[in-house]
């Protein structure tokens, strides 16, 4: 499982959203999170933060969760980074999108802090493996 | 032509072929089908992939092999009906970029050209439905009720279906909109809620105790409506309804009501809770 003072990236263009992931994660044990509000503005932040997981939504308007997946993808510095991206629209042609833009794991919204922890502890598993293959 | 194995199918169509993939693929049947990839080398492919959550390395190294092949053609190789079961066993495998996805035959083919024979069998895609009927708004209902018993634990039963009249008003607190947009029709779905019946799921949802609306939560009704259109987004379009996704709005205010930009007939449905009511509007045009 992800360390608890991993530093995590909340991105939703919704503050209610937002305020209920934070609160899931901060029950979860996590402490170091960061909020932002689309893809732009989580682009900005990715820049300096250091970020151990970023949790995005995929439908914002301004720059869409998927858009910000592939610019983390496409900078050397940050292309590691865990990335799970949030939808409330799992079609089978989205998720082959968001796999194939190199997404390490989706949420179906809405989703329950039991559903959250299993999805984290799938995606430090596969990064783990990941990560020794290299 | 359609030729019959034991683990598998081939559909020769007018220039492209259907390979259906069953669920036990065996080594006999990969015998089989070894011996007549050189007759589909000159076709485009696709491969139905139908509830397969894995394929048998012998299986895939052929697929991928056939995949070399067509591509000699200048054809292609891609695969429909992928789980995200299959997906995910992919990535796995690392096979993640090998191949090419498409949602069904139609979206397969959409770069070739071909037409879509008649009676094209089992390769015969959905037609685009159109139209405010119960196949339409089922999903709805079903996806409000989940949406808000996973989101706030409230269980929430739907009343009977009507047609908004020019004379009902049915104002909300706080509303979500979200356009529905796909080549057959346009419209919307607005989800209105009572003050008290949008604190009480807010509260639930936040876990805290929620005392008014303000721009702390509102935006929550935009969520509660992105979040049901989403699920009966993904019904209907395996349905064959083609809708589009889009970004949900916000309205709040005491008592306001809405006129719909789309002139179609507008179905209400009411929803009750054991702390108030809620209601759906439905509006359609083509």
């Amino acid at each position: 499982m992800f360390d608890p003072n991993t530093k995590i990236l909340i991105v939703d263009d919704m503050l209610t959203m937002r305020k209920i992931v934070k609160k899931i994660f901060r029950d979860l044990g996590f402490t170091n999170i960061t909020e932002a509000h689309d893809g732009k503005d989580a682009w900005e932040k990715v820049q300096t933060g250091n970020f151990g997981l970023i949790m995005s939504d995929w439908n914002m308007p301004v720059c869409s969760g998927l858009d910000f997946l592939k610019m983390v993808r496409s900078d050397k510095n940050l292309a590691k980074t865990p990335f799970i991206l949030v939808t409330a629209e799992a079609e089978q042609h989205q998720v082959a999108e968001a796999i194939k833009s190199g997404v390490d794991n989706y949420v179906v919204k809405p989703f329950s802090q039991e559903a959250l922890k299993l999805k984290l502890e799938a995606t430090h598993k596969k990064i783990t493996i990941r990560n020794s293959a290299q | 032509m359609t030729e019959s194995k034991s683990c598998y199918t081939i559909d020769k169509l007018e220039g492209y072929a259907v390979l259906q993939l069953g669920l036990k693929l065996n080594i006999s049947g990969r015998k089989e089908f070894e011996k007549e990839i050189e007759g589909l080398a000159n076709l485009y492919l696709i491969v139905n992939c139908h509830l397969l959550t894995s394929i048998p390395n012998d299986w895939i190294r052929l697929i991928v092999r056939l995949q070399q092949l067509v591509k000699k053609s200048n054809k292609f190789l891609k695969m429909i009906n992928v789980t995200p079961g299959l997906i995910a066993f992919f990535k796995g495998e690392g096979l993640d970029t090998t191949f090419k996805y498409a949602t069904d035959i139609k979206d397969a083919l959409v770069d070739t050209g071909l037409a879509l024979p008649a009676q094209a069998g089992t390769a015969q895609t959905a037609p685009v439905k159109k139209g405010l009927d119960t196949d339409f708004i089922n999903p709805f209902l079903a996806a409000a009720a989940n949406v808000i018993q996973v989101s706030s634990n409230i269980t929430s039963l739907a009343g009977d279906i009507f047609i908004k009249q020019n004379t009902d008003v049915l104002p909300g607190d706080v509303s979500g909109v979200i356009g529905i947009v796909s080549e057959a029709f346009v419209g919307s779905v607005i989800i209105s809620f009572p003050e008290k019946t949008f604190l009480k799921i807010m509260s639930n949802m936040l876990g805290e105790d929620v005392k008014e609306i303000n721009q702390e939560i509102v935006d929550g009704a935009a969520e509660l409506t992105n979040m049901i259109f989403g699920q009966a987004k993904v019904v209907l379009n395996n349905k064959g309804y083609g809708i589009k996704s889009a970004i949900p709005s916000v309205i709040s205010g005491n008592n306001h009501s809405f006129s719909t930009l789309t002139k179609g007939p507008i179905v209400v449905v009411p929803f009750n809770t054991e702390y108030g009511g809620f209601f759906i509007e439905i509006c359609l045009s083509n």
